[in-house]
């Protein structure tokens, strides 16, 4: 008897929890995926791991011979 | 103090494709300081470097966790230790650093996360100094502060999520939802964002309102446990991965996957992802001992990273994006530029 109710209880849980999701507005993905491509676009200059920088402004090359210890 | 060596080698890249844009080509160069740590061989053998998270892109610091009870902070250029906390618990799974970079929080099998304050004085003992602010009822798996010092959220493998107060210790907000251990989360990006998601071994990766506890979203297309979620630099999307070898993304507004990425020569799981700065790029560590680099837009891999000699545990890209590091179960960071 108790585990009927439970599951009736979990199964009440499950069907409002849906609906809270079946209620969200959803936009189509053909433009959603359009700001996707143009947020990198956008920021593609800024990325360094995607258009390169300089040996000099690199922070992480070395300036000079490396020694090992 | 733990000795230091310096190396780098050359590129050890095979690029798979290009990505044509109007710059022409897209070059990744790859050089990587070796950060070894001396530890005994039985922890060795077990356990590497879990995690790190890089601090201020001004600093370039990133803090490694190794789960034999350290929390170390590393300078990222010098390659020096800046601070060394050991834990009162050896199995220490997930750390965070606050936004300020004054204090560590971690925690593990001890169900508990602890937040510790750093200090630059040497001779401080930072352990005694330890705050514990949360308590779940199974391990921790992943922490994470939100945009100020003053709250924690906290994912566990009792299934469930939480929103701790960091002065008082306080449970402001619990997320349930998850039907098994809770392995990973993100923060949205946004400032005033208040969502996070959350991924787990149910293979549901879920997303959460952080002011009323409620799961907003849930995506459930992932065929074994989700081990690494993160959010798209625009908040809009995120990325996930998975033991079973793919990496997915998923897009919030219209509530759906939107790409896979797999291959089928790639078997083994994905134990961490993070995007590059733009968004462009997806970067999976493997359980095979690679580094994955996809572009995101177009679906496809663009280049393979080899170097890690044992299975690749976590990876994050550094805050000014010049740089990502990865961490290994053969007891290395390699910083990758």
């Amino acid at each position: 008897m108790c585990s009927s109710s439970n599951s009736i209880i979990q199964a009440q849980k499950l069907v409002d929890q849906l609906q809270i999701e079946a209620g969200m507005e959803r936009f189509k993905i053909s433009l959603t995926a359009a700001d996707l491509v143009q947020y990198c676009q956008e920021h593609r200059r800024s990325d360094p791991l995607l258009t390169g920088i300089s040996a000099s402004s690199n922070p992480f090359k070395d300036k000079k011979t490396c020694v090992l210890l | 103090m733990a000795t230091k060596s310096c190396a780098w080698t050359g590129a050890r890249t095979r690029g798979e494709s290009s990505v044509p844009h109007r710059s022409g080509f897209f070059l990744l160069l790859c050089r990587f300081y070796l950060l070894p740590i001396l530890k005994p061989v039985l922890y060795s053998l077990l356990f590497s470097c879990l995690l790190k998270e890089w601090i201020s892109q001004f600093l370039n610091v990133c803090c490694l966790l190794m789960q034999d009870g350290k929390v170390i902070v590393w300078d990222a250029f010098t390659t020096n230790k800046e601070h060394a906390v050991t834990m009162p618990c050896t199995w220490v799974m997930a750390c965070a650093y606050a936004p300020s970079g004054c204090a560590v929080a971690c925690g593990g099998l001890d169900n508990k996360c602890s937040v510790y304050p750093l200090s630059l004085d040497k001779n401080e003992n930072l352990a005694a100094k330890k705050k514990s602010v949360a308590m779940h009822t199974n391990y921790l798996s992943a922490c994470s502060f939100t945009n100020s010092d003053m709250q924690i959220l906290t994912s566990s493998g009792d299934g469930t999520c939480a929103l701790w107060d960091v002065e008082s210790g306080q449970l402001l907000q619990s997320f349930h939802g998850h039907a098994a251990d809770v392995l990973c989360l993100d923060l949205a990006p946004s400032e005033t964002g208040n969502t996070f998601v959350s991924g787990g071994c149910d293979k549901k990766a879920n997303v959460w309102d952080m002011r009323s506890g409620q799961c907003i979203q849930s995506f459930e297309t992932h065929e074994s446990d989700i081990n690494s979620v993160r959010y798209y630099p625009s908040g809009d999307a995120f990325a996930s991965g998975s033991d079973d070898a793919t990496c997915r993304l998923y897009d919030l507004r219209a509530d759906r996957e939107v790409a896979i990425y797999s291959k089928e020569s790639i078997i083994f799981g994905v134990s961490s992802v993070d995007f590059s700065l733009s968004g462009r790029l997806l970067f999976g560590g493997y359980n095979d001992y690679t580094i994955n680099v996809w572009d995101v837009l177009k679906g496809t891999r663009v280049s393979i990273l080899f170097g890690h000699e044992n299975r690749v545990s976590t990876l994050r890209v550094s805050p000014d994006g010049t740089a990502f590091c990865t961490g290994s179960w053969d007891h290395t960071l390699r910083i990758w530029a």
